[in-house]
């Protein structure tokens, strides 16, 4: 009888490039099969040797999985994602049972009137019958989408100002109803729709920051730059600065607040040098 | 909020981190989590009685920045830092046993406690394995420290890394079975620690009331 390991490979293996260019990461647990189909072995879910990591004396990483490779970087590149991801299916997963639930007890009263006036707004109330959207890809890219919309200081504000019972429709933004079927755009519209509106919460820009001095910028000087502000038009100087409260900021299917930010930022430091 | 140097295991760091840490459970958004993350991995690869038990104010800042704002810095910088440490685990074996001991020791603690809509984190799993695994390796059974963290990490999450992954813990438990029958120069205590928790996962992950007698009786001479 032999010891039935297998021997470790030592050397450098680990190589994030490499990794990326094949697909996921050998860290990506959802997969039990290689790129080939094949069921992976033992053998291949090492990574041994540190490579191409660069740690600085403060264990920061200097590069990580450095995405400059012309593959397609893998959506579960580090394990930080991998979980957000993991948390996510499990939580549309759990959404979709519950949303099941709903249609079948179909338990609407007086709302379950039919907005027959051809309004450009659909209703987003579960309708019993009425097909759901089940794609859980689709339905992942849409929680993501609603999730960086609530991770916001404005959300926070506007949920303990305004319970959900004293919403007024039209005045209050309400949240998309992901189930619903929605083509791409109109979904992506409704997002942005919702975002904008939420805005109305932000929180005060503070007393002597930089944020009040660009207020009083004249907006025409600052027309030529191209930036994407649904909603808004020029005369809206006095608009406070949006602030997004995680303190990494996090890519955006819509424009994301923090970018605008700095474009601001930057062509009001020509102007005012 | 005294208590939660022993609950929390602090102690052993200076003051001004216990207040940055207290404070993190408290008022998450008021600190910055990634310099939390960092300074509760550091200590953990340094300090084995925190290691044992970090998990559980990692849980507890997880929770709370969560519930206060929505955000999950602290968990992404928190595993972050883990994956980095994992991927250079063979380096820092051949620097250390003891830090590498300590890093085995807070990922499975991590696991054990960061759980996800109450699930295990899906993506610790194949990483944990490999840490026992590395660690059921005939260099590594030669070291009663690596031993003794290898069964102290079973005991605590044998039974939900065998429900994650089946087959890897059969796996493993080829190569102990195999470890303690046939590697020559093997301790003792090493053989029974291998022993106990060969029986200890074939009794469904405990004990039977005789061998429990027999591992953790006093010796009466």
């Amino acid at each position: 009888m032999s010891f039935r390991h297998k021997s470790r490979r030592t050397d450098a293996e680990y190589n994030g490039d490499e990794n990326r260019n094949r697909g996921p990461s050998r860290w990506s647990n959802c997969r039990k099969r290689g790129a080939d189909g094949s069921m992976r072995s033992n053998g291949d879910s090492d990574s041994t040797g540190t490579s191409d990591l660069k740690i600085n004396a403060n264990h920061r990483p200097v590069s990580f999985t450095t995405p400059e490779s012309e593959g397609p970087v893998p959506r579960c590149a580090d394990w930080g994602n991998e979980v957000e991801t993991d948390e996510r299916r499990s939580s549309v997963r759990r959404d979709m049972q519950r949303y099941r639930r709903r249609i079948l007890t179909a338990d609407f009263g007086p709302r379950e009137r039919k907005n027959s006036s051809g309004s450009s707004e659909s209703r987003d109330s579960p309708v019993p019958g009425e097909v759901m959207e089940e794609d859980e890809e689709v339905l992942m890219r849409r929680q993501k989408q609603i999730t960086y919309g609530k991770n916001t200081l404005a959300y926070d504000r506007y949920i303990k100002e305004v319970p959900k019972h004293l919403r007024q429709p039209g005045v209050h933004p309400k949240t998309p109803n992901k189930f619903k079927k929605y083509s791409r755009r109109s979904w992506d519209q409704q997002i942005k729709l919702w975002k904008v509106k939420i805005h109305a919460w932000d929180p005060p820009a503070l007393e002597g920051s930089e944020l009040q001095a660009i207020e009083e910028v004249d907006l025409d000087d600052v027309m030529d730059i191209e930036l994407d502000f649904p909603g808004l038009d020029s005369d809206s100087s006095a608009q406070p600065l949006k602030v997004s409260k995680a303190s990494s900021s996090q890519p955006d299917s819509c424009q994301g607040t923090p970018s605008k930010m700095m474009k601001i930022d930057t062509s009001v430091d020509l102007d005012m040098a | 909020m005294e208590n939660a140097k022993e609950d929390y295991k602090i102690q052993s760091f200076d003051l001004e981190t216990q207040k940055l840490l207290k404070m993190a459970l408290k008022e998450p958004n008021t600190v910055d989590l990634e310099k939390v993350s960092n300074v509760i991995v550091d200590q953990s690869l340094k300090d084995q009685v925190f290691s044992k038990e970090a998990g559980r104010i990692c849980y507890t800042i997880v929770q709370a920045e969560a519930k206060h704002n929505n955000g999950n810095v602290f968990r992404r910088n928190l595993l972050n830092r883990l994956q980095l440490e994992f991927v250079a685990r063979e380096e820092t074996r051949l620097r250390s046993l003891q830090e590498w001991v300590c890093f085995v020791t807070f990922i499975c603690n991590v696991f054990d406690y960061l759980k996800v809509n109450n699930m295990p984190m899906v993506a610790l799993v194949h990483p944990v394995f490999d840490c026992l695994l590395r660690l059921a390796q005939p260099d590594s059974l030669n070291n009663e420290e690596e031993v003794d963290c290898l069964v102290l990490q079973l005991h605590r999450i044998g039974d939900q890394l065998e429900k994650m992954n089946g087959q890897k813990m059969d796996e493993l438990f080829y190569l102990l079975r195999d470890g303690f029958l046939l590697q020559e120069g093997l301790s003792s205590m090493a053989r029974l620690l291998l022993l106990e928790i060969l029986e200890f996962r074939a009794g469904g992950w405990m004990l039977s009331d005789t061998a429990q007698k027999y591992y953790y009786s006093e010796v009466t001479d």
